[in-house]
């Protein structure tokens, strides 16, 4: 296992808002945490590399328990978050964007070529000021920038959001193809059909803990996700 | 090696306890919003490791009986698309359910019971379950479906349809009961039919035999003999895998087992419509956690006797209090009887009592009628009836 977490707790102040949640990720897997709003998707994310310290529970990477470390250390744990909202320095060009990226790299300049081998489309633009960019172009340009880390597993935080879909057919069509680097990825969702379709599995969260997990197959058209999302429960059986 | 599923059936130990924890923690998850029986067994209780099962409460037949028919359903009935009925403890009634999920799992712990019986894409399959396993056809034929492999649907009622069938559809794998197959093999010797001249090279028995009685199978019908073991309230069959070295492996990734004095006791970890928390199911068993040459790492089991009075006729369960029951709605109500099972029918010997005496034989034989009547119908069993002047042990 890549990634094992075990009661993973964590919250803001008094405010705890991930229950003691269990997960895993084997390498070359692509898995997905689905959830509406305020489920704890995000904050399971920072607590997994180390941005919002866990309360409580384990984080085992390659079987190594890294909950206690700072979040600085988890790129040399070849941990890589792309956070919501992609982050990227507007100010800085293209290029300067992804040599940030590999900044601990020291092969980062033939990493560039790999990166830009992969998104083409950022090496038309390699001068350009990175906030000139359009929205899937950035989302693209966050993901290079989280290649040049050289990452074993990368954590994505809702990478699909603000896209129109068809730019998130095609942002999720290169998460996909991330699997042919040898990059394992955790994406974390609401946008449930879009990542069903590229995740082999995926975990369903609600309030705080994990309610489903299954093969992403089985969980395409199942109700209990519908529900997750509109968070109606019912009371009675004949409902 | 002969393994359908291999990422779950031979899952290393570390990986199956993480997905166990998992499972078992979204389980409790589900039991708290959805079962009220549950929300308020559960409470607080939190699981932090698999071996923290032991601090949750147990689920007992009783249970079920008492929550007859919908309270221990985890899901909307719009979600359950098919119900099974039961017979409880007592012969009371029991229900249990499956949402469309539920049914493609069980098919898939179908398959892996049948893939590991050497079943394959190219097989033809003849299930003939007859009265009281018929309920466990369903999993077969999902199992054949996730394979692939051909069922003839029909499940012959009549043992001359079977051997029929048998010869004219040339099925290479036939999924019985022990007292199916025993009387198949009557009829092949009476019939001088040679077994031989059957294609059939594998039989997959309902329910665990001896050693004795595998060999006595195995030569009667010429072809390799292997058994399935479930808990009807549960799967049944899907609870385990019967490998190649006649190992009945828990399909842990599903189920969690316990030996709990010496009883099994079994939380469903995927089951969506009647998920069961620690259900004692009344089976005497042991569970060894030993390496197989098969390559399954699930626990094995050796189902033992039942704990409870429970009997069973042609292969369908039957208690006392059913024979008592049935006899209330006939003109013999109240009168004490004994019971004695026989293989494919009962003996039930009724006192005879003052009341019943006549000048003529034929109240008596009415009654006999009658009763036999009831009891088939009620039953679904044959009855033979006898008047004794006292029955050794009265009921």
């Amino acid at each position: 296992m890549l990634l094992q977490v075990r009661n993973l707790k964590c919250g803001y102040g008094s405010l705890e808002v991930v229950h003691g949640v269990s997960l895993h990720v084997r390498a070359g897997e692509i898995v997905g945490i689905l959830g509406g709003n305020g489920a704890g998707k995000t904050s399971l994310l920072k607590s997994i590399v180390g941005l919002l310290p866990p309360w409580g529970g384990e984080i085992r990477v390659s079987g190594r328990p890294t909950q206690r470390e700072p979040a600085w250390r988890s790129i040399s744990n070849s941990v890589v978050l792309v956070p919501e909202g992609k982050q990227i320095f507007a100010d800085m060009t293209v290029r300067e964007n992804l040599l940030v990226g590999g900044f601990h790299n020291p092969d980062r300049k033939m990493d560039l070529e790999l990166v830009l081998d992969r998104f083409p489309r950022l090496g038309e633009r390699l001068g350009q000021m990175a906030g000139t960019l359009s929205g899937g172009e950035q989302q693209m340009l966050a993901l290079g920038r989280a290649l040049m880390a050289r990452p074993k597993l990368l954590l994505l935080d809702e990478p699909s959001m603000g896209l129109a879909p068809l730019i998130v057919k095609e942002v999720f069509e290169e998460i996909q193809k991330l699997r042919d680097l040898g990059v394992t990825v955790l994406i974390v969702e609401q946008n449930a059909m879009a990542t069903l379709r590229i995740a082999d599995r995926v975990y369903v969260l609600e309030t705080g803990e994990i309610i489903l997990a299954g093969d992403s197959a089985d969980l395409l058209h199942h109700p209990e996700v519908k529900r997750a999302y509109l968070g109606k429960g019912y009371k009675e059986v004949w409902e | 090696m002969k393994v359908f599923d291999p990422r779950h059936e031979m899952l290393p130990r570390a990986e199956l306890e993480q997905l166990q924890l998992e499972r078992l923690q979204s389980l409790l998850v589900r039991l708290k919003r959805n079962v009220r029986r549950y929300r308020e067994k559960i409470a607080d209780i939190r699981v932090e490791r698999v071996e923290d099962l032991a601090r949750l409460p147990v689920t007992t037949p009783e249970d079920l009986v008492e929550s007859f028919p919908y309270g221990m359903f985890a899901q909307p009935l719009r979600e359950v698309i098919r119900l099974n009925s039961l017979v409880g403890p007592n012969g009371r009634p029991l229900v249990t359910g499956h949402t469309r999920h539920d049914l493609a799992q069980w098919g898939r712990l179908g398959a892996r019971q049948l893939f590991a019986s050497g079943v394959t894409v190219n097989d033809v399959i003849q299930i003939c379950l007859g009265g009281g396993a018929r309920q466990g056809s369903s999993g077969y034929v999902l199992g054949a479906e996730t394979l692939g492999a051909s069922v003839i649907a029909e499940d012959p009622s009549h043992v001359d349809y079977q051997l029929a069938m048998l010869q004219n559809y040339r099925p290479t794998v036939l999924i019985t009961t022990p007292t199916n197959a025993t009387e198949l093999i009557r009829l092949l010797n009476l019939r001088r039919v040679d077994p031989q001249s059957l294609n059939l090279r594998t039989i997959l028995l309902s329910r665990p035999v001896d050693a004795d009685t595998r060999r006595q199978l195995q030569a009667g019908l010429f072809a390799a003999v292997q058994c399935s073991f479930g808990i009807g309230e549960i799967l049944d069959p899907g609870l385990c895998v019967e490998c190649e070295e006649g190992r009945f492996h828990v399909n842990e990734d599903q189920f969690l087992v316990e030996a709990l004095d010496g009883e099994l006791v079994v939380t469903t970890l995927c089951r969506e419509a009647v998920p069961l928390l620690r259900y004692r199911t009344q089976v005497n068993c042991e569970a060894r956690r030993e390496k197989c040459a098969c390559g399954r790492t699930g626990i094995v089991l050796i189902p033992g006797s039942r704990r409870d009075r429970r009997l069973r006729v042609n292969e369908a369960p039957l208690y006392e209090h059913q024979i008592a029951e049935v006899l209330q709605q006939t003109s013999a109500a109240g009168h004490s009887f004994q019971l004695e099972v026989l293989e494919r029918g009962i003996v039930v010997r009724l006192e005879m009592t003052e009341d019943l005496m006549h000048d003529t034989v034929w109240p008596i034989i009415n009654l006999q009628r009658e009763l036999a009547s009831e009891f088939y119908a009620r039953l679904g069993i044959e009855a033979e009836i006898v008047f004794v002047e006292r029955p050794p042990r009265v009921s």
